[in-house]
Protein backbone atom coordinates (compact mmCIF):
# COMPACT_ATOMS: atom_id res chain seq x y z
CA UNK A 1 0.00 0.00 0.00
CA UNK A 2 2.02 3.32 -1.14
CA UNK A 3 1.73 6.57 0.48
CA UNK A 4 0.51 7.85 3.98
CA UNK A 5 -1.70 5.25 5.16
CA UNK A 6 1.41 2.41 3.95
CA UNK A 7 3.98 4.63 6.06
CA UNK A 8 2.48 5.12 9.32
CA UNK A 9 -0.41 2.58 9.25
CA UNK A 10 0.08 -1.03 10.53
CA UNK A 11 -0.86 -4.12 8.62
CA UNK A 12 -4.30 -5.27 8.87
CA UNK A 13 -4.55 -8.14 11.11
CA UNK A 14 -7.19 -10.82 12.17
CA UNK A 15 -6.17 -9.79 15.80
CA UNK A 16 -7.95 -5.91 15.42
CA UNK A 17 -11.61 -6.32 16.95
CA UNK A 18 -14.11 -4.59 14.45
CA UNK A 19 -16.68 -2.36 16.22
CA UNK A 20 -18.21 -1.32 12.90
CA UNK A 21 -18.73 -2.71 9.60
CA UNK A 22 -19.26 -0.45 6.60
CA UNK A 23 -20.13 -1.22 3.14
CA UNK A 24 -19.41 1.71 0.76
CA UNK A 25 -19.00 0.03 -2.39
CA UNK A 26 -20.61 2.09 -5.07
CA UNK A 27 -20.28 5.23 -3.42
CA UNK A 28 -18.53 7.81 -5.50
CA UNK A 29 -15.61 10.51 -3.88
CA UNK A 30 -16.41 12.31 -1.34
CA UNK A 31 -18.83 10.27 0.33
CA UNK A 32 -16.75 7.49 1.42
CA UNK A 33 -14.98 10.05 3.18
CA UNK A 34 -18.61 11.27 4.28
CA UNK A 35 -20.19 7.98 5.97
CA UNK A 36 -17.03 6.85 7.78
CA UNK A 37 -16.72 10.92 9.63
CA UNK A 38 -20.95 10.51 10.13
CA UNK A 39 -20.24 6.88 11.73
CA UNK A 40 -16.86 7.79 14.09
CA UNK A 41 -19.18 8.51 16.67
CA UNK A 42 -21.41 5.12 16.32
CA UNK A 43 -18.21 3.51 18.00
CA UNK A 44 -16.63 4.43 21.22
CA UNK A 45 -13.10 6.17 21.57
CA UNK A 46 -10.40 3.16 20.69
CA UNK A 47 -12.69 1.05 18.51
CA UNK A 48 -12.20 0.74 14.68
CA UNK A 49 -14.63 0.92 11.93
CA UNK A 50 -13.86 -1.40 8.73
CA UNK A 51 -15.15 0.30 5.69
CA UNK A 52 -14.67 -1.31 2.50
CA UNK A 53 -15.04 1.17 -0.84
CA UNK A 54 -14.44 0.54 -4.55
CA UNK A 55 -13.88 4.26 -5.37
CA UNK A 56 -9.84 4.82 -5.69
CA UNK A 57 -9.85 8.16 -4.41
CA UNK A 58 -10.89 6.94 -1.14
CA UNK A 59 -7.34 6.24 -0.80
CA UNK A 60 -6.46 9.58 -0.94
CA UNK A 61 -9.58 11.01 0.98
CA UNK A 62 -9.94 8.57 3.73
CA UNK A 63 -6.25 9.09 5.61
CA UNK A 64 -6.56 13.16 4.61
CA UNK A 65 -9.98 13.32 7.09
CA UNK A 66 -8.56 11.03 9.29
CA UNK A 67 -5.18 13.40 9.96
CA UNK A 68 -7.40 16.16 9.46
CA UNK A 69 -9.71 15.36 12.47
CA UNK A 70 -7.03 13.49 14.59
CA UNK A 71 -8.63 9.98 13.97
CA UNK A 72 -5.99 7.13 13.11
CA UNK A 73 -5.81 4.79 9.57
CA UNK A 74 -4.72 1.52 10.80
CA UNK A 75 -4.47 0.01 7.34
CA UNK A 76 -5.81 1.46 4.12
CA UNK A 77 -5.55 -1.78 0.99
CA UNK A 78 -6.02 -2.38 -2.05
CA UNK A 79 -7.49 -6.02 -2.82
CA UNK A 80 -9.02 -6.87 -5.84
CA UNK A 81 -11.33 -3.81 -6.94
CA UNK A 82 -11.81 -2.85 -3.44
CA UNK A 83 -10.34 -0.14 -1.01
CA UNK A 84 -10.47 -1.69 2.61
CA UNK A 85 -9.50 0.73 5.53
CA UNK A 86 -9.55 0.12 9.28
CA UNK A 87 -9.66 3.05 10.87
CA UNK A 88 -9.84 3.70 14.79
CA UNK A 89 -11.49 6.15 16.65
CA UNK A 90 -9.17 8.88 18.33
CA UNK A 91 -10.67 11.13 20.28
CA UNK B 1 -23.60 33.72 24.54
CA UNK B 2 -20.43 35.28 25.87
CA UNK B 3 -19.11 38.98 25.32
CA UNK B 4 -16.64 37.91 23.11
CA UNK B 5 -18.27 35.66 20.84
CA UNK B 6 -20.84 38.68 20.19
CA UNK B 7 -18.13 41.32 19.61
CA UNK B 8 -16.71 38.47 17.29
CA UNK B 9 -19.88 38.14 15.26
CA UNK B 10 -20.59 41.88 15.12
CA UNK B 11 -16.91 42.40 13.77
CA UNK B 12 -18.00 39.51 10.88
CA UNK B 13 -20.96 41.33 9.88
CA UNK B 14 -19.20 44.36 9.84
CA UNK B 15 -16.42 43.22 7.87
CA UNK B 16 -18.92 41.32 5.20
CA UNK B 17 -21.64 44.15 5.48
CA UNK B 18 -20.96 46.13 2.37
CA UNK B 19 -23.09 48.88 0.71
CA UNK B 20 -24.42 46.03 -1.66
CA UNK B 21 -25.56 44.11 0.87
CA UNK B 22 -26.84 46.34 3.01
CA UNK B 23 -29.09 48.01 0.35
CA UNK B 24 -30.44 44.21 -0.44
CA UNK B 25 -31.89 44.27 3.68
CA UNK B 26 -32.92 47.47 3.23
CA UNK B 27 -34.77 47.84 -0.55
CA UNK B 28 -36.40 44.07 0.65
CA UNK B 29 -40.36 44.86 0.54
CA UNK B 30 -41.48 41.45 1.53
CA UNK B 31 -43.31 40.97 -1.82
CA UNK B 32 -42.45 36.89 -1.14
CA UNK B 33 -42.40 36.73 -4.55
CA UNK B 34 -39.11 34.68 -3.72
CA UNK B 35 -41.74 31.96 -2.11
CA UNK B 36 -42.99 30.54 -5.38
CA UNK B 37 -39.03 30.59 -7.14
CA UNK B 38 -37.87 28.65 -3.93
CA UNK B 39 -37.53 25.15 -4.63
CA UNK B 40 -37.21 24.46 -1.08
CA UNK B 41 -39.99 26.87 0.63
CA UNK B 42 -42.47 25.23 -2.64
CA UNK B 43 -41.50 21.79 -1.38
CA UNK B 44 -41.48 22.49 2.27
CA UNK B 45 -43.87 24.96 3.06
CA UNK B 46 -41.77 25.96 5.64
CA UNK B 47 -41.36 29.39 6.77
CA UNK B 48 -37.43 29.23 7.87
CA UNK B 49 -37.22 28.10 3.98
CA UNK B 50 -38.27 31.28 2.44
CA UNK B 51 -35.43 33.30 1.17
CA UNK B 52 -37.01 36.55 2.62
CA UNK B 53 -36.79 34.89 6.15
CA UNK B 54 -33.07 33.85 5.51
CA UNK B 55 -32.05 37.93 4.73
CA UNK B 56 -34.84 38.49 7.92
CA UNK B 57 -32.57 37.02 10.22
CA UNK B 58 -28.77 38.64 9.10
CA UNK B 59 -31.33 41.99 9.33
CA UNK B 60 -32.40 41.15 13.25
CA UNK B 61 -28.21 41.23 13.96
CA UNK B 62 -27.28 44.03 11.52
CA UNK B 63 -29.93 46.55 12.91
CA UNK B 64 -28.90 45.45 16.71
CA UNK B 65 -25.02 46.56 15.96
CA UNK B 66 -25.36 48.61 13.21
CA UNK B 67 -28.43 50.67 13.29
CA UNK B 68 -29.00 53.77 15.73
CA UNK B 69 -33.02 53.21 15.65
CA UNK B 70 -32.37 49.27 16.71
CA UNK B 71 -29.77 50.34 18.76
CA UNK B 72 -31.73 52.05 21.14
CA UNK B 73 -35.16 50.84 19.77
CA UNK B 74 -34.78 46.90 19.88
CA UNK B 75 -38.21 45.66 20.30
CA UNK B 76 -39.53 48.38 18.12
CA UNK B 77 -37.17 47.61 14.83
CA UNK B 78 -36.95 43.96 15.47
CA UNK B 79 -33.50 43.98 16.59
CA UNK B 80 -31.89 40.97 18.25
CA UNK B 81 -28.89 39.08 19.59
CA UNK B 82 -27.54 36.36 18.13
CA UNK B 83 -28.35 34.53 20.97
CA UNK B 84 -28.44 30.86 20.92
CA UNK B 85 -32.28 30.56 19.34
CA UNK B 86 -31.49 32.44 16.39
CA UNK B 87 -27.98 30.79 15.35
CA UNK B 88 -30.25 27.43 15.10
CA UNK B 89 -32.16 29.44 13.04
CA UNK B 90 -29.68 30.78 11.13
CA UNK B 91 -27.96 27.36 11.36
CA UNK B 92 -31.14 25.74 9.58
CA UNK B 93 -32.15 28.60 7.35
CA UNK B 94 -28.81 29.16 5.82
CA UNK B 95 -27.21 25.57 5.44
CA UNK B 96 -30.03 24.21 3.93
CA UNK B 97 -30.30 27.03 1.44
CA UNK B 98 -28.45 25.49 -2.06
CA UNK B 99 -27.10 28.70 -3.01
CA UNK B 100 -29.20 28.49 -6.39
CA UNK B 101 -29.93 32.01 -7.00
CA UNK B 102 -33.65 31.35 -8.56
CA UNK B 103 -34.90 33.74 -5.93
CA UNK B 104 -32.75 36.50 -7.17
CA UNK B 105 -33.88 35.96 -10.78
CA UNK B 106 -37.51 36.95 -9.66
CA UNK B 107 -36.85 38.87 -7.21
CA UNK B 108 -37.80 42.26 -8.58
CA UNK B 109 -34.64 44.10 -6.75
CA UNK B 110 -32.46 40.86 -7.98
CA UNK B 111 -31.65 40.40 -3.99
CA UNK B 112 -28.95 38.05 -4.22
CA UNK B 113 -30.32 36.04 -1.34
CA UNK B 114 -26.99 33.52 -1.72
CA UNK B 115 -24.90 36.41 -0.49
CA UNK B 116 -26.57 37.14 2.40
CA UNK B 117 -26.88 33.67 3.13
CA UNK B 118 -23.20 33.57 3.00
CA UNK B 119 -22.88 36.84 6.02
CA UNK B 120 -24.89 34.24 7.64
CA UNK B 121 -22.58 31.24 7.40
CA UNK B 122 -19.32 33.52 8.55
CA UNK B 123 -21.65 34.42 11.20
CA UNK B 124 -22.66 30.48 12.39
CA UNK B 125 -18.30 29.90 11.75
CA UNK B 126 -17.27 32.95 14.04
CA UNK B 127 -19.79 31.50 16.37
CA UNK B 128 -18.31 28.23 16.29
CA UNK B 129 -20.99 26.81 14.63
CA UNK B 130 -20.48 25.85 11.12
CA UNK B 131 -21.61 22.84 9.94
CA UNK B 132 -18.48 19.82 11.01
CA UNK B 133 -19.24 17.92 8.09
CA UNK B 134 -18.75 20.39 5.30
CA UNK B 135 -16.11 21.88 7.56
CA UNK B 136 -14.38 18.21 7.86
CA UNK B 137 -14.54 18.15 4.01
CA UNK B 138 -12.68 21.39 3.51
CA UNK B 139 -10.01 20.57 5.94
CA UNK B 140 -9.13 17.03 4.53
CA UNK B 141 -8.85 19.17 1.04
CA UNK B 142 -6.68 21.69 2.15
CA UNK B 143 -4.55 18.52 4.30
CA UNK B 144 -4.45 17.19 0.92
CA UNK B 145 -2.75 20.16 -0.79
CA UNK B 146 -0.45 20.94 1.75
CA UNK B 147 0.69 17.21 1.59
CA UNK B 148 0.95 16.21 -1.80
CA UNK B 149 3.73 14.13 -1.63
CA UNK B 150 2.29 12.17 1.34
CA UNK B 151 -0.31 11.08 -1.06
CA UNK B 152 1.44 11.30 -4.67
CA UNK B 153 1.99 7.49 -4.88
CA UNK B 154 -1.77 6.70 -4.06
CA UNK B 155 -3.05 9.46 -6.64
CA UNK B 156 -0.48 7.89 -9.37
CA UNK B 157 -1.48 4.28 -8.80
CA UNK B 158 -5.27 5.26 -9.05
CA UNK B 159 -4.21 7.14 -11.99
CA UNK B 160 -2.73 4.12 -13.79
CA UNK B 161 -5.50 1.84 -12.87
CA UNK B 162 -8.15 4.15 -14.50
CA UNK B 163 -5.71 4.06 -17.61
CA UNK B 164 -5.55 0.56 -17.98
CA UNK B 165 -9.39 0.86 -18.31
CA UNK B 166 -8.76 3.85 -20.90
CA UNK B 167 -6.30 1.59 -22.66
CA UNK B 168 -9.45 -1.13 -23.40
CA UNK B 169 -11.93 1.50 -23.93
CA UNK B 170 -9.78 3.33 -26.86
CA UNK B 171 -8.23 -0.18 -27.76
CA UNK B 172 -4.85 2.07 -27.98
CA UNK B 173 -2.53 0.18 -25.34
CA UNK B 174 -0.39 3.50 -25.58
CA UNK B 175 -3.20 5.91 -24.18
CA UNK B 176 -1.88 7.42 -20.89
CA UNK B 177 -3.55 9.37 -17.61
CA UNK B 178 -0.27 12.01 -18.03
CA UNK B 179 1.13 13.47 -14.59
CA UNK B 180 2.45 16.60 -14.17
CA UNK B 181 3.66 17.49 -17.97
CA UNK B 182 5.11 20.32 -18.01
CA UNK B 183 4.19 22.74 -21.30
CA UNK B 184 0.63 20.77 -21.89
CA UNK B 185 -2.45 22.60 -23.23
CA UNK B 186 -4.90 21.42 -21.09
CA UNK B 187 -4.77 20.71 -17.06
CA UNK B 188 -7.85 18.44 -16.50
CA UNK B 189 -8.81 18.79 -12.44
CA UNK B 190 -11.06 15.92 -11.73
CA UNK B 191 -12.90 15.31 -8.82
CA UNK B 192 -11.55 12.66 -6.43
CA UNK B 193 -13.61 9.38 -7.82
CA UNK B 194 -12.15 7.52 -11.20
CA UNK B 195 -16.22 8.23 -12.78
CA UNK B 196 -14.64 11.70 -13.67
CA UNK B 197 -11.46 11.24 -14.74
CA UNK B 198 -12.18 8.03 -17.05
CA UNK B 199 -14.17 9.45 -19.71
CA UNK B 200 -12.45 12.55 -19.86
CA UNK B 201 -9.32 10.73 -20.14
CA UNK B 202 -11.00 8.62 -23.47
CA UNK B 203 -12.25 12.33 -25.01
CA UNK B 204 -8.64 13.74 -24.40
CA UNK B 205 -7.44 10.70 -25.89
CA UNK B 206 -9.57 10.68 -28.85
CA UNK B 207 -9.32 14.26 -29.37
CA UNK B 208 -5.52 13.90 -29.50
CA UNK B 209 -5.33 16.09 -27.01
CA UNK B 210 -1.86 17.40 -25.36
CA UNK B 211 -2.96 17.26 -21.24
CA UNK B 212 -1.97 16.93 -17.98
CA UNK B 213 -4.02 15.47 -14.88
CA UNK B 214 -4.12 17.22 -11.62
CA UNK B 215 -2.96 16.19 -8.37
CA UNK B 216 -5.71 17.79 -6.62
CA UNK B 217 -9.77 17.49 -6.88
CA UNK B 218 -12.23 20.79 -7.88
CA UNK B 219 -14.83 20.46 -5.31
CA UNK B 220 -14.50 23.03 -2.84
CA UNK B 221 -16.30 22.32 0.12
CA UNK B 222 -14.52 25.20 1.96
CA UNK B 223 -16.95 27.23 -0.34
CA UNK B 224 -20.34 25.39 0.59
CA UNK B 225 -18.72 25.22 4.37
CA UNK B 226 -18.83 29.28 3.89
CA UNK B 227 -14.68 30.23 4.53
CA UNK B 228 -14.09 31.79 2.16
CA UNK B 229 -9.95 31.67 3.37
CA UNK B 230 -10.56 27.68 2.96
CA UNK B 231 -12.30 27.98 -0.26
CA UNK B 232 -9.48 29.69 -1.54
CA UNK B 233 -6.81 27.51 -0.43
CA UNK B 234 -8.37 25.01 -2.21
CA UNK B 235 -8.80 26.10 -5.26
CA UNK B 236 -5.44 27.48 -4.97
CA UNK B 237 -4.19 24.41 -4.60
CA UNK B 238 -4.61 23.40 -8.41
CA UNK B 239 -4.70 26.89 -9.83
CA UNK B 240 -0.85 26.88 -8.33
CA UNK B 241 -0.12 23.79 -10.27
CA UNK B 242 -1.61 25.39 -13.63
CA UNK B 243 1.12 27.68 -13.63
CA UNK B 244 3.57 25.79 -12.43
CA UNK B 245 3.10 23.44 -15.46
CA UNK B 246 2.23 26.40 -17.22
CA UNK B 247 -0.58 24.68 -19.36
CA UNK B 248 -2.85 27.31 -21.29
CA UNK B 249 -6.49 26.27 -19.97
CA UNK B 250 -7.95 24.61 -16.78
CA UNK B 251 -10.69 22.23 -17.32
CA UNK B 252 -12.70 21.67 -14.72
CA UNK B 253 -15.00 19.15 -14.48
CA UNK B 254 -19.22 17.93 -14.03
CA UNK B 255 -19.47 19.54 -10.98
CA UNK B 256 -21.56 22.54 -11.09
CA UNK B 257 -19.75 24.95 -7.62
CA UNK B 258 -16.30 23.49 -9.26
CA UNK B 259 -16.36 25.48 -12.24
CA UNK B 260 -18.02 28.83 -10.46
CA UNK B 261 -15.39 28.94 -8.13
CA UNK B 262 -12.98 28.38 -10.63
CA UNK B 263 -14.16 30.64 -13.46
CA UNK B 264 -15.65 32.90 -11.63
CA UNK B 265 -14.88 33.47 -7.86
CA UNK B 266 -11.07 32.88 -7.56
CA UNK B 267 -9.68 35.77 -9.69
CA UNK B 268 -12.56 38.09 -7.54
CA UNK B 269 -10.70 36.45 -4.02
CA UNK B 270 -7.29 36.93 -5.25
CA UNK B 271 -7.23 40.05 -7.22
CA UNK B 272 -4.68 38.28 -9.46
CA UNK B 273 -5.16 37.81 -13.29
CA UNK B 274 -4.59 34.26 -14.43
CA UNK B 275 -2.32 33.00 -17.00
CA UNK B 276 -5.20 31.01 -18.58
CA UNK B 277 -8.18 30.16 -19.28
CA UNK B 278 -10.76 28.68 -17.03
CA UNK B 279 -13.67 26.11 -19.00
CA UNK B 280 -16.13 23.77 -17.88
CA UNK B 281 -15.56 19.88 -19.96
CA UNK B 282 -18.88 20.58 -21.14
CA UNK B 283 -17.58 23.62 -23.51
CA UNK B 284 -14.23 21.93 -24.33
CA UNK B 285 -16.46 19.16 -25.32
CA UNK B 286 -18.52 20.59 -27.59
CA UNK B 287 -15.55 22.22 -28.98
CA UNK B 288 -14.24 18.90 -29.88
CA UNK B 289 -17.03 17.85 -31.65
CA UNK B 290 -17.48 21.25 -33.65
CA UNK B 291 -14.04 20.92 -34.95
CA UNK B 292 -14.65 17.28 -35.91
CA UNK B 293 -12.14 16.57 -33.12
CA UNK B 294 -14.28 13.26 -31.58
CA UNK B 295 -16.42 11.01 -33.93
CA UNK B 296 -20.03 11.05 -31.78
CA UNK B 297 -23.09 9.21 -33.20
CA UNK B 298 -26.35 8.82 -32.51
CA UNK B 299 -28.48 5.94 -32.01
CA UNK B 300 -26.03 4.60 -29.31
CA UNK B 301 -28.23 6.28 -26.55
CA UNK B 302 -31.21 4.87 -26.27
CA UNK B 303 -34.35 6.22 -24.82
CA UNK B 304 -35.52 9.90 -24.67
CA UNK B 305 -32.82 12.22 -23.40
CA UNK B 306 -33.19 15.51 -21.18
CA UNK B 307 -30.83 17.89 -20.02
CA UNK B 308 -30.56 18.94 -16.06
CA UNK B 309 -29.36 22.65 -15.96
CA UNK B 310 -27.20 22.76 -12.64
CA UNK B 311 -27.76 26.05 -10.78
CA UNK B 312 -23.84 26.75 -10.73
CA UNK B 313 -23.29 26.10 -14.42
CA UNK B 314 -26.36 27.53 -15.82
CA UNK B 315 -28.22 30.46 -13.83
CA UNK B 316 -25.17 31.71 -12.15
CA UNK B 317 -22.29 30.52 -14.62
CA UNK B 318 -23.85 31.42 -17.92
CA UNK B 319 -23.45 28.08 -19.45
CA UNK B 320 -26.90 26.82 -21.52
CA UNK B 321 -26.42 26.03 -24.95
CA UNK B 322 -22.83 24.21 -25.13
CA UNK B 323 -24.40 21.10 -23.27
CA UNK B 324 -27.58 21.57 -24.52
CA UNK B 325 -25.61 21.21 -28.27
CA UNK B 326 -23.36 18.23 -27.03
CA UNK B 327 -26.36 16.56 -25.17
CA UNK B 328 -28.11 17.16 -29.15
CA UNK B 329 -25.27 15.83 -30.90
CA UNK B 330 -25.85 11.91 -29.13
CA UNK B 331 -29.70 11.59 -30.17
CA UNK B 332 -32.32 13.29 -32.55
CA UNK B 333 -35.02 12.11 -29.33
CA UNK B 334 -34.04 15.36 -26.68
CA UNK B 335 -36.81 17.33 -24.79
CA UNK B 336 -36.15 19.97 -22.45
CA UNK B 337 -37.48 20.49 -19.21
CA UNK B 338 -39.54 23.40 -18.82
CA UNK B 339 -38.66 25.40 -17.30
CA UNK B 340 -35.12 26.15 -18.48
CA UNK B 341 -32.25 27.31 -18.77
CA UNK B 342 -31.95 30.77 -16.14
CA UNK B 343 -35.29 29.58 -15.38
CA UNK B 344 -34.47 25.94 -14.67
CA UNK B 345 -35.64 24.25 -11.33
CA UNK B 346 -32.79 23.59 -8.43
CA UNK B 347 -32.60 19.90 -7.85
CA UNK B 348 -32.45 20.86 -4.39
CA UNK B 349 -29.08 18.81 -3.78
CA UNK B 350 -26.50 22.18 -4.25
CA UNK B 351 -24.57 24.23 -1.45
CA UNK B 352 -23.43 21.32 0.13
CA UNK B 353 -27.09 19.73 1.36
CA UNK B 354 -26.12 16.39 0.24
CA UNK B 355 -23.29 15.78 2.65
CA UNK B 356 -25.40 17.08 5.22
CA UNK B 357 -27.31 13.83 6.70
CA UNK B 358 -29.83 15.40 9.21
CA UNK B 359 -30.84 17.68 6.26
CA UNK B 360 -31.88 14.67 4.26
CA UNK B 361 -35.38 15.18 4.87
CA UNK B 362 -35.69 18.86 3.80
CA UNK B 363 -33.22 17.73 0.68
CA UNK B 364 -35.77 15.36 -0.78
CA UNK B 365 -38.90 17.60 0.07
CA UNK B 366 -37.32 20.21 -1.86
CA UNK B 367 -36.88 18.56 -4.74
CA UNK B 368 -40.91 18.40 -5.56
CA UNK B 369 -40.78 20.19 -8.35
CA UNK B 370 -37.59 19.04 -10.72
CA UNK B 371 -39.53 15.36 -9.72
CA UNK B 372 -42.94 16.85 -11.68
CA UNK B 373 -40.83 18.18 -14.50
CA UNK B 374 -39.10 14.89 -15.11
CA UNK B 375 -41.78 13.12 -14.98
CA UNK B 376 -43.79 15.64 -17.18
CA UNK B 377 -40.89 15.42 -19.71
CA UNK B 378 -41.06 11.69 -20.81
CA UNK B 379 -37.49 11.27 -20.62
CA UNK B 380 -35.88 7.94 -19.68
CA UNK B 381 -32.55 9.47 -19.33
CA UNK B 382 -31.15 12.71 -17.69
CA UNK B 383 -27.88 13.87 -19.04
CA UNK B 384 -26.41 15.82 -15.46
CA UNK B 385 -23.22 17.45 -15.54
CA UNK B 386 -22.77 18.29 -12.01
CA UNK B 387 -22.24 15.73 -8.98
CA UNK B 388 -24.36 17.19 -6.54
CA UNK B 389 -27.36 17.32 -8.31
CA UNK B 390 -26.98 13.84 -9.30
CA UNK B 391 -26.53 12.44 -5.98
CA UNK B 392 -29.66 14.43 -5.48
CA UNK B 393 -31.28 13.53 -8.39
CA UNK B 394 -30.59 9.81 -8.05
CA UNK B 395 -32.23 9.40 -4.49
CA UNK B 396 -35.56 11.06 -6.25
CA UNK B 397 -35.41 8.99 -9.00
CA UNK B 398 -35.11 5.83 -6.35
CA UNK B 399 -38.17 7.60 -3.95
CA UNK B 400 -40.19 8.85 -6.64
CA UNK B 401 -39.50 5.47 -8.89
CA UNK B 402 -38.97 8.03 -11.69
CA UNK B 403 -37.16 5.01 -13.67
CA UNK B 404 -34.59 7.50 -15.03
CA UNK B 405 -31.08 6.88 -15.68
CA UNK B 406 -29.15 9.66 -14.54
CA UNK B 407 -25.92 10.08 -16.30
CA UNK B 408 -22.53 12.54 -15.98
CA UNK B 409 -22.99 13.83 -19.38
CA UNK B 410 -19.33 12.79 -20.59
CA UNK B 411 -20.22 9.19 -19.90
CA UNK B 412 -22.97 9.91 -22.25
CA UNK B 413 -20.52 11.28 -25.00
CA UNK B 414 -18.42 7.96 -24.83
CA UNK B 415 -21.10 6.05 -24.99
CA UNK B 416 -21.76 7.41 -28.21
CA UNK B 417 -18.46 7.09 -29.66
CA UNK B 418 -17.33 4.15 -32.12
CA UNK B 419 -14.60 2.48 -29.94
CA UNK B 420 -13.48 -0.80 -29.61
CA UNK B 421 -13.79 -1.07 -26.14
CA UNK B 422 -17.43 0.50 -25.85
CA UNK B 423 -19.13 -1.60 -23.60
CA UNK B 424 -21.97 -0.76 -20.91
CA UNK B 425 -21.77 1.97 -18.68
CA UNK B 426 -19.51 1.79 -15.96
CA UNK B 427 -19.65 2.85 -12.94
Amino acid sequence: MPGAAREEGIAMSEEIKVDLELDLKGLLCPLPMVKVSQNIGNVPVGGVIRAVATDPGSMADIPAWAKSTGNEVLSAEKQGNEFVFLVKRVK
Amino acid sequence: MDAHTIETIAGVIDKKMTRQLKQYLDVCARCAICKDACHQYVGTGDFKYLPARRAELIRHVYKKYFDSAGRFVPALYEARDPDDNLLDELYESCYACTGCRRCMYYCPFSIDTQWIVAVGKAILIAAGRGQEMLGQLADAAIFKGENVEMFRDVLVSGFKDIEAEVREITGDPEATIPVDKHGADILYVALAGAHSIRPAAVIFHEAKVDWTISLFEAANYGYFFGDAEKAKLIAKRFMEEAKRLGVKEVVVPECGHAYRVADIFYEAWTQEELPFKVSHILEVVDRFIKEGRITVEKGRIQGRVTYHDPCQIARNGGIFEQPRDVVKALTDDFVDLVPNRAEQWCCGGGGGIVAIEEMRDVRLKSGSKKVEQLRASGASVLACPCENCRLQIEDLNQLHGLGLQVRQVIDLVVEAMPLPGNTAPRA
